[in-house]
């Protein structure tokens, strides 16, 4: 991700009818919104259209964007409620079925398959949180944003992310020290 | 890891690393950017175009709706402003008397004594 700068510059230009310069924020941010998107929605193909929306409803609004503020948090704010419309659309609550064979803690051919299957399972457990408790932690743990940051993009106080942060952490944390202790 | 039940104001990268491994589309990007750039005229279209065509499409059935209220409100204004007819018993309540009886029960034209005098008697 470039800088805070970087990318108000490149604003400034994609503003004015830079078509390059909003295809380099679009590589910038892509990876992070495809993630925070696929938090919301876990289907990774409703993930990217979400996250595709969410780029083109930036694209469209450009102007309104305040250059005093980081673009990134304003790009995922964009980005996470065109997840929640996209995920209120489809109208059901989304967790990623597991294979049957990774729930009983089947064979492990290879490392990638066991990071497969720890994936598996945290999409899982994160398809079980409430929507806005996963979205706090992808953008924490994942992401990085501030706490402040993330209570901007989801439009609630700071405190209800930190609660939200630590209720989520909770729930992995504990799926995550299972997962190594069967793994060992 | 961390404890899990201790409030931390850092982000915890091994959980972090596990769910990026979990998140993370596995592709590099190139597709998706170009997928999204392929929208790109489109999304602006879409957000310039649609200005004028709702405003001409909202100027015909505007016109016709501001006249057929126009008109509408008239008929009512009309309706409304007209003064209603006073009622038989209301007139004959204003004006009793014994003038106002012959010249109400009379099978000829009253004689114009008559009408004069059922107003005098009034007064």
């Amino acid at each position: 991700m470039g800088s805070s700068e970087e990318d108000k510059g490149l604003v400034a230009k994609a503003l004015a009818g830079d078509r390059a310069a909003f295809g380099v924020l679009v590589e910038r941010y892509a990876a992070q919104a495809r993630r925070v998107a696929r938090g919301v929605l876990g289907d990774p193909d409703d993930a990217d259209d979400a996250a595709q929306d969410g780029f083109l409803s930036a694209l469209v609004k450009l102007a309104q964007y305040d250059t005093r503020r980081p673009f990134g948090p304003w790009l995922m704010r964009i980005v996470a409620n065109a997840a929640t419309d996209r995920r209120r659309r489809r109208n059901v609550r989304q967790a990623e079925p597991l294979d049957p064979a990774l729930v009983g803690g089947g064979p492990r051919p290879d490392a990638a398959a066991i990071r497969s299957e720890l994936g598996a399972r945290l999409r899982t457990a994160l398809g079980e949180l409430p929507e806005r408790r996963r979205m706090a932690v992808v953008l924490f743990d994942v992401e990085g944003y501030s706490h402040a940051e993330i209570a901007g993009i989801l439009g609630i106080p700071e405190g209800t992310v930190r609660s939200e942060v630590f209720h989520a952490r909770r729930r992995l944390r504990t799926l995550l020290a299972d997962w190594k202790e069967q793994a060992r | 890891m961390k404890d899990s039940q201790a409030f931390d104001h850092r982000p915890d990268p091994e959980l972090g690393a596990a769910l990026r491994g979990a998140l993370d589309p596995n592709d590099d990007q190139k597709a998706f950017v170009a997928r999204v750039m392929a929208q790109y005229e489109r999304a602006l279209d879409r957000a310039t175009v649609p200005t004028i065509d709702v405003l001409a499409s909202w100027f015909r059935p505007g016109i016709a709706a501001a006249a057929a209220a126009l008109i509408a409100g008239f008929l009512l204004g009309r309706t409304v402003l007209a003064p209603a007819p006073a009622s038989i018993d209301a007139a004959m309540a204003l004006v009793d008397g014994p003038g106002l009886a012959a010249l109400v029960t009379a099978s000829d034209p009253p004689d114009a004594s008559v009408v004069f005098s059922s107003l005098v008697d009034e007064r």
